[in-house]
C-alpha cells in the first residue's frame, strides 16, 4: 500500500482529499501543520504539501523534507498560482498542482511521481504487456514469453513508462535517454523506436503501445 | 571661506595673481636695475655734455685754442684732465714739425712722422667715422701743431641703450621663461580639471548589476568634488527609489497572490462538494446542475487567473524575462500538454510545425506559454462545435508565424460563455510586450490567429 503524507490546514479540503485518496486505496496521513511531519517521513512514499500553513510555510517544510530524504517525491498542492510561487515550489518539489483541482488529476500526478521515484507496485500492465519495473523485465501476457530488450531499448521504454500517458517530443526523448542535445534530422531515435515496436507491438505497422502523435511526438498510454 | 579656498575658482585666481605679480616684480626688478645703472653712470659724470659729440667738439677746440706755453708737460696735463672726464677717450699730439710728440691710450698704431698726405688721409678716414675724432690746432695759430681726441661712438649711447645691449638677451629670456611658466601652470591646471571631468564622465557611465550607476570616490572638495558628491546623493536616491519600487511591486504581487489564494480556497471547497455531489445518485436535472457547477468553477478559476495577470500587466508589473529559446520546440511541448484535452473533446488535431530559418526567438517562455494557453483555452471553450484545432508554422519573406486555426462560429458569434475579452487582451499585451505581432481573422467558418515575428 502506498503511504501518503498530506499536510493541509483547510479542514474541508483536507477531509475531501483524504477521503478521495483513501477510496483509491492509498494510506493517507493527514497533518494540519508541518510541526511533527518528520515523524511520518520514514514511512511515507510521497508527500502532498500545501503552501499557506500556520507556522512554518509549505516552502520551508518542503525544503527540509527534501534535505532529509532526497528521494521522497513532493507534490505541492496550492491555491497560489503565481509563476514566482510555482518556480519557488519547483526548486525543490517534484510537481506543483494548483487549486481548484480535479481529484483524477491529483491521482494521475501522484502516480507519475511514484513511477518516477519507483515507489509503486513493480508490475505495470500496458495492453498485452506486463512490465516488471524493479526486475526490468517485459513479458507478453498473450504468450507468457519474456521480451528481450537491449540496454538502450529498455531505457527508452522505461522513459516512456516514467512519463506514462504524457506525449513526449523527439527532443525530450532523445535528451532524456541519450543525455545529449537533439539535432534536427537525427534518425537514431526513430530507428530505436522502430526496433522497440518490432519487439513490443502485436502489429508493428499499427502500433498500440507506442503511439505516434502526429506533429508532436510519441506516447505510451494505459 | 574654507570652501572658497578649496574651490577651483580660488586656485585659478591664485595662478592669475601669481602670474600678474611675477610680471610686476619683473618690471620692478628691471626698473631698479636700470635706475641703478643710470645712477652708476651719473656717478661717472655722464651728463648730456659728455654724450653730445658737438659739445665735445666745441669744448676740445675751445680748450686747445686757450692753451698757452705749449710744452710736453702742459699737453700731458691737458690730456689727463680730459681722460678724467672721458675715461674711454684716447688722445695724441702732433707738434709743429709733424712729429707725434705725445699720446695717451691710443690703441692703433700711429706713424711717428705726420706728412701732409698722411694727415689728409687720416682726416678723410675719420670724418663721420668711428671712433669720433676731433682735431684741433693748439693756440691761436697753427704753428704749435694739433691735438687729436678719439672717443668710440659707443660712449655717446644713452645708458638704457647700453643696459639693453648688455642685459637685453637675459631680460628677454627671463620674460619668455615667465610666460612659459604661466602657460605650463595653466595647462597643468586645466589638464587636471579635464582629467577629473573625464573620470567623472566614465564613472557616471558605469552601471552596477542592478542597472544603476555606482557611487564615485570623492577625493577633493572643490567644484568637481561637489558635483561628484551630488551625483553620489542622486545615485543613493535612485537606489532608494528603486528599492521602494521593488518593495511596492513585491507588496502588490503578495496582495494579488494572497487574493488569488483566498478566492481559490473556497472555490476548491466548492469543487470538492460538487464532486462529492456528482457521485451521489442524482436525477438527470441534478446531474446537469452538477455539470454546470463544475463548468462555472473552472470558468471562475480561469477568470481569477486572467484578472490577476491582467492587473499585473496593466501596471507593467508582470515580470518579463526575454531569452533566446527554440520556439518551435517550445510550442510543440506546450501542445503536448494540451493534446489530451482536445483528444477528450474528440477534436480533429492537426499539428504541422516545421523549423523556421531561425528557430531562436528572444522571448519570455512563460509569456509565450500563457499566450498559447489562452488561445487554446478559447478554442476549447468557444469553438468546441468546430471540433478542429490546427497549429502550423508559416514563413514568408516578411515574417515567421505560428498559426492557430479553429472551425468554430467565429468571434462575432461568440459562444454563450463570456470571458474571451480579457484572455485576448492578455494575449495582446504579452505579444506586444515581447515585440511580436499578431492578427485575427474570424468568420462564421472559424478563426485564424497568427503570432508573428517580423524578420
Amino acid at each position: 500500500m502506498i503511504q501518503i503524507l498530506y499536510i493541509e490546514d483547510e479542514i474541508d479540503i483536507g477531509s475531501w482529499v483524504t477521503k478521495e485518496l483513501t477510496e483509491r486505496e492509498y494510506v493517507v496521513t493527514w497533518l494540519k501543520n508541518g510541526e511533527n511531519a518528520e515523524k511520518y517521513l520514514q514511512n511515507a512514499d510521497i508527500v502532498i504539501l500545501d503552501i499557506m500553513l500556520p507556522g512554518l510555510d509549505g516552502f520551508s517544510i518542503g525544503k527540509r523534507i527534501k534535505n532529509e530524504i532526497a528521494d521522497l517525491p513532493i507534490l505541492m498542492l496550492s491555491a497560489r498560482t503565481a509563476v514566482e510561487d510555482k518556480i519557488e515550489g519547483l526548486s525543490f518539489a517534484d510537481d506543483y498542482l494548483t487549486k481548484p483541482f480535479h481529484p483524477d488529476e491529483l491521482v494521475a500526478r501522484i502516480e507519475v511521481l511514484l513511477r518516477r521515484f519507483q515507489k509503486n507496485e513493480d508490475i505495470l500492465e500496458i495492453k498485452h504487456l506486463k512490465v516488471y519495473t524493479k526486475d526490468r523485465r517485459v513479458v507478453n501476457s498473450n504468450t507468457n514469453e519474456e521480451i528481450s530488450l537491449t540496454g538502450k531499448q529498455y531505457y527508452l521504454f522505461q522513459y516512456f513508462i516514467r512519463n506514462l500517458n504524457q506525449i513526449l517530443t523527439k527532443e525530450q526523448l532523445y535528451e532524456g535517454v541519450w543525455g545529449e542535445t537533439y539535432m534536427e534530422g537525427d534518425k537514431t531515435l526513430m530507428v530505436h523506436i522502430r526496433y522497440l515496436r518490432e519487439k513490443l507491438e502485436e502489429n508493428p505497422a499499427k502500433p498500440m503501445i507506442i503511439e505516434t502523435i502526429r506533429g508532436i511526438g510519441y506516447r505510451v498510454k494505459v | 571661506m574654507r570652501e572658497f579656498l578649496r574651490s577651483l575658482q580660488a586656485k585659478y585666481m591664485l595662478i592669475i595673481l601669481i602670474a600678474i605679480s611675477l610680471i610686476q616684480i619683473g618690471y620692478l626688478f628691471i626698473a631698479i636695475f636700470v635706475m641703478g645703472i643710470a645712477k652708476n653712470m651719473d656717478n661717472q659724470n655722464f651728463s648730456e655734455d659728455i654724450t653730445n659729440p658737438d659739445a665735445i667738439e666745441g669744448k676740445w677746440h675751445e680748450e686747445a685754442n686757450d692753451l698757452q706755453h705749449i710744452s710736453e708737460e702742459q699737453i700731458i696735463q691737458h690730456f689727463a684732465k680730459w681722460k678724467k672726464s672721458y675715461p674711454e677717450a684716447s688722445m695724441f699730439w702732433v707738434d709743429e714739425n709733424g712729429v707725434l710728440a705725445e699720446q695717451m691710450d691710443v690703441k692703433e698704431e700711429l706713424p711717428y712722422d705726420w706728412t701732409p698726405s698722411f694727415t689728409a688721409k687720416f682726416i678723410k678716414e675719420r670724418y663721420g667715422g668711428d671712433p669720433f675724432t676731433v682735431i684741433a690746432f693748439i693756440g691761436k695759430d697753427e704753428t704749435n701743431g694739433f691735438i687729436v681726441l678719439e672717443i668710440t661712438r659707443k660712449s655717446f649711447q644713452p645708458p638704457l641703450q647700453t643696459v639693453y645691449d648688455q642685459y637685453g638677451t637675459i631680460l628677454l629670456i627671463g620674460m619668455i621663461l615667465i610666460i612659459l611658466l604661466f602657460i605650463t601652470v595653466s595647462f597643468l591646471f586645466f589638464r587636471s580639471i579635464r582629467k577629473r571631468l573625464l573620470q567623472l564622465q566614465e564613472a557616471m557611465a558605469i552601471r552596477d548589476v542592478d542597472g544603476l550607476p555606482i557611487q564615485i570616490d570623492v577625493k577633493k572638495m572643490d567644484e568637481i568634488g561637489q558635483l561628484e558628491k551630488t551625483f553620489n546623493e542622486m545615485v543613493l536616491e535612485l537606489r532608494e527609489s528603486k528599492q521602494r519600487e521593488q518593495e511596492e511591486e513585491q507588496l502588490r504581487r503578495e496582495l494579488i497572490a494572497n487574493l488569488s489564494h483566498d478566492l481559490r480556497t473556497p472555490l476548491t471547497k466548492l469543487r470538492a462538494q460538487t464532486y462529492s455531489l456528482g457521485r451521489e445518485t442524482l436525477t438527470q436535472q441534478g446531474k446537469q446542475a452538477v455539470k454546470a457547477l463544475e463548468t462555472s468553477i473552472v470558468d471562475t478559476d480561469r477568470l481569477i487567473d486572467n484578472l490577476m495577470s491582467y492587473t499585473l500587466l496593466m501596471a507593467s508589473k508582470y515580470k518579463l524575462d526575454r531569452k533566446e529559446i527554440d520556439v518551435v520546440r517550445y510550442v510543440r511541448e506546450s501542445l503536448a500538454s494540451w493534446y489530451h484535452l482536445f483528444e477528450k473533446e474528440e477534436f480533429d488535431i492537426e499539428v504541422e510545425l516545421h523549423p523556421f530559418k531561425n528557430n531562436k526567438w528572444k522571448i519570455d517562455p512563460i509569456w509565450l506559454g500563457r499566450i498559447i494557453d489562452n488561445l487554446l483555452q478559447n478554442v476549447l471553450r468557444h469553438a468546441k462545435n468546430g471540433k478542429y484545432i490546427g497549429v502550423k508554422t508559416e514563413s514568408t519573406d516578411e515574417y515567421d508565424a505560428f498559426v492557430f486555426i479553429d472551425r468554430g462560429k467565429g468571434m462575432k458569434n461568440e459562444s454563450i460563455e463570456r470571458g474571451v475579452g480579457i484572455g485576448l487582451s492578455i494575449v495582446d499585451m504579452m505579444v506586444k510586450g515581447m515585440k511580436l505581432d499578431w492578427d485575427i481573422e474570424s468568420s462564421e467558418k472559424g478563426t485564424t490567429i497568427k503570432i508573428k515575428r517580423y524578420r
